[in-house]
């Protein structure tokens, strides 16, 4: 509740070593001796207003030093500077998206389907020959259940960055669904997305485990 | 985990050479080996109203700031006699003390309670002028007292430097809650994550605004739809700025705030548009068969450095703002991404991958004349981006098994992790200041 308006006195020489930082601009004050902070006015800052937007406070306000106690209240001076948060960040309120729902009802229907996914190479978007027959025995079932549609994941190991993971991701899905195409199924039933390394099966860092997550990922859906 | 410098040209006179040429820059002198740094010794906080004593941590969250700043050396005070408890006899003596231990600025203060808030108290003595320069009060509630020890941080920094500080600035990064990946925001130093977006799915790569307002990012919004969304921070107040069929990913506004580019692949392969956030004009810059993604802008915001497989192999390329003059920056090893320009314009950040097939951060110079590998050894380095003063990285690493955020001196010094627990962080963005 009490801040202190206190008064100091500094007495004597200070030879403190004069290091002065790169662009600052400061000149060398050569006066020495007794100086008293109490009555002295706020000194200018060279170059202006500082880091904030706040206003500097006299120097006298708080020329408070260790062991020195025989100040007065003071009281909100003008000299104060508000402090928030920096960046308010208001609550994150979910999207109301049924993103998870969709998901499950999605597992539900793929399960069923029996499809199986395709793997690739390191870097790679090439179909291997396990990828075709993969990819022949979906195309028979997507015949064969003509109100279904396939939705292609593109997935990709840890290994790269994220951004060029998710064109990579985007390359292989697409592979998948031309493919399918050649194979007779029509195009406008196969959507194709790419999840680059951000939504992994598989979490360790080896090569098995990369192999899982370099794969085209056929998804049932009935949008 | 080992961070080393290692440089082709380093041993040669021909990089101090280079580095003497651009004198007037603070960071190339703030990594000298010959930069004196300015001795400074924080004595503390009294705090002998408030019950919970954040003296001590005030006093540790300013030294961790100022040695971050990378322009004082924080003296250990205490080894000094330099204590704020205890009986003083004339204040001269402390000073002579500091003096006679060449220390150049001295710091110290109190924190008090004046309901609701809390009061600091900041006074900033120069060895140099023998007065008190500053004499700094910060109100503010209990929550935000780490912030105004950061405050005086960043003030310390602008009175000896004549720049702002980073000491509050922000960074926005995506982490992993619950199966979904959501955007934060934490301060610069890890601390106070806050969680900006909950849409249970999918949100990623957050760039800032300029004003520090606004998070800009690609959310997957359904099965087929992946846009781009800007959130307003303070209100979370949404706006979709890009939604096309295919991906639609690596947003970044333009330095002056009027301009958003992205990668998409509407038209077939990625490529990198230009949006006018005013008209909504929309400008495709690359045209070709390679992937084109994750523009960067030069902070003139003339010119943006982005990747292209077009040669075979994911490189970084440049190009004039409007698409023409496009030259390729890198051409040593196979896969360099994801690029990240200085705000000094004098490097541009990327993730490289060396001969140990390793991919770490790598810095080249916009001429291409000087290279530099700032990290080293296992795990994958990723989504490097700099500190508003040029001298840090933050970037996403596994290099201890789950993805971490760690912060980084712009030479591979002082290598330091941001987040802690968590499943998986990633696609760090640090703030302007």
């Amino acid at each position: 509740m009490h801040t202190c308006m206190r008064t100091v006195t500094v007495v004597g020489w200070l030879g403190l070593v004069a290091l002065v930082g790169a662009g600052c601009s400061k000149s060398i004050q050569a006066d020495a001796g007794s100086k008293s902070f109490e009555p002295a006015p706020s000194q200018a800052k060279p170059g202006g207003a500082g880091s904030g937007a706040g206003q500097e406070a006299p120097v006298s306000q708080f020329g408070s030093l260790p062991g020195d106690n025989n100040g007065k209240p003071a009281g909100k001076g003008s000299g104060e500077e508000r402090v928030s948060e920096g960046v308010a960040v208001a609550k994150a309120e979910p999207s109301g998206s049924s993103r998870q729902q969709e998901m499950q009802q999605e597992q539900v229907a793929t399960a069923a389907a029996g499809l199986d996914d395709v793997y690739f190479a390191y870097d790679s978007w090439k179909l291997s020959e396990d990828g075709q027959r993969a990819l022949s025995k979906a195309a028979e079932w997507l015949k064969a259940n003509g109100s279904q549609k396939l939705a292609v994941e593109g997935h990709c190991d840890e290994r790269g960055t994220q951004a060029y993971n998710l064109v990579l991701g985007q390359k292989r899905a697409k592979a998948v669904r031309n493919y399918l195409v050649e194979l007779g199924v029509a195009g406008n039933r196969i959507t194709v997305v790419s999840y680059g390394k951000d939504r992994p099966f598989c979490r360790e860092s080896n090569e098995s485990c990369y192999q899982q997550n370099r794969r085209g990922h056929l998804v049932v859906s009935d949008k | 985990m080992r961070y080393l410098l290692i440089t082709m040209l380093f041993l040669g006179a021909g990089f101090w050479a280079i580095l003497e040429s651009g004198a007037a820059d603070v960071f190339l002198e703030a990594t000298r080996p010959d930069f004196q740094k300015i001795p400074i010794a924080v004595l503390g906080f009294r705090d002998g109203q408030l019950p919970d004593n954040p003296g001590s941590r005030l006093t540790q969250v300013l030294k961790d700031d100022l040695r971050r700043s990378l322009i004082f050396s924080v003296t250990d005070q205490a080894k000094l006699g330099l204590t704020l408890d205890g009986a003083y006899g004339a204040q001269n003596v402390l000073f002579k003390q500091a003096a006679d231990n060449g220390i150049a600025v001295l710091v110290w203060g109190q924190v008090a309670a004046r309901q609701p808030d809390l009061v600091l108290d900041g006074l900033i003595y120069d060895g140099v002028k023998q007065e008190a320069i500053a004499s700094k009060r910060y109100v503010g509630a209990p929550p935000v007292l780490r912030q105004m020890a950061h405050r005086l941080a960043d003030e310390l920094v602008y009175r000896y430097t004549g720049e702002p500080g980073i000491a509050k600035t922000k960074i926005a990064f995506v982490s992993e809650q619950g199966g979904s990946r959501e955007l934060y925001v934490m301060d610069y130093d890890g601390y106070g994550p806050r969680q900006v977006t909950a849409d249970g799915f999918l949100s990623l790569m957050p760039r800032w605004s300029p004003d520090r307002r606004h998070l800009v990012f690609t959310t997957y919004r359904s099965r087929t739809k992946q846009d781009i969304d800007a959130i307003e921070l303070a209100t979370g107040k949404r706006a979709t700025l890009v939604s096309m069929p295919g991906l639609n990913i690596t947003p970044a506004f333009s330095p002056d705030g009027t301009d958003l580019v992205f990668a998409s692949s509407n038209e077939g392969n990625a490529e990198i548009y230009k949006m006018s956030l005013g008209t909504k004009t929309l400008t495709r810059l690359t045209v070709n068969n390679g992937g084109d993604l994750s523009p960067a802008w030069a902070p003139s915001g003339r010119e943006l450095a982005f990747v292209s497989d077009r040669g075979g192999s994911p490189q970084i390329y440049l190009m004039s703002a409007d698409g023409s003059n496009v030259r390729r920056l890198t051409f040593e090893g196979d896969h360099n991404a994801a690029p990240a320009w200085s705000p000094r314009g004098n490097w541009i950040a990327y993730v490289c991958r060396g001969q140990d097939r390793q991919y770490k951060l790598c810095l080249i110079s916009p001429d291409g004349q000087k290279r530099i590998q700032i990290t080293s050894g296992q795990g994958v380095d990723d989504s490097p981006s700099w500190s508003p003063d040029g001298r840090h990285l933050v970037f996403s690493s596994t290099a201890e098994g789950k993805s971490h955020i760690y912060m980084i001196n712009s030479d591979g010094t002082d290598l330091e992790r941001l987040t802690s627990g968590g499943v998986h962080h990633s696609a760090p963005a640090w703030s302007p200041a």
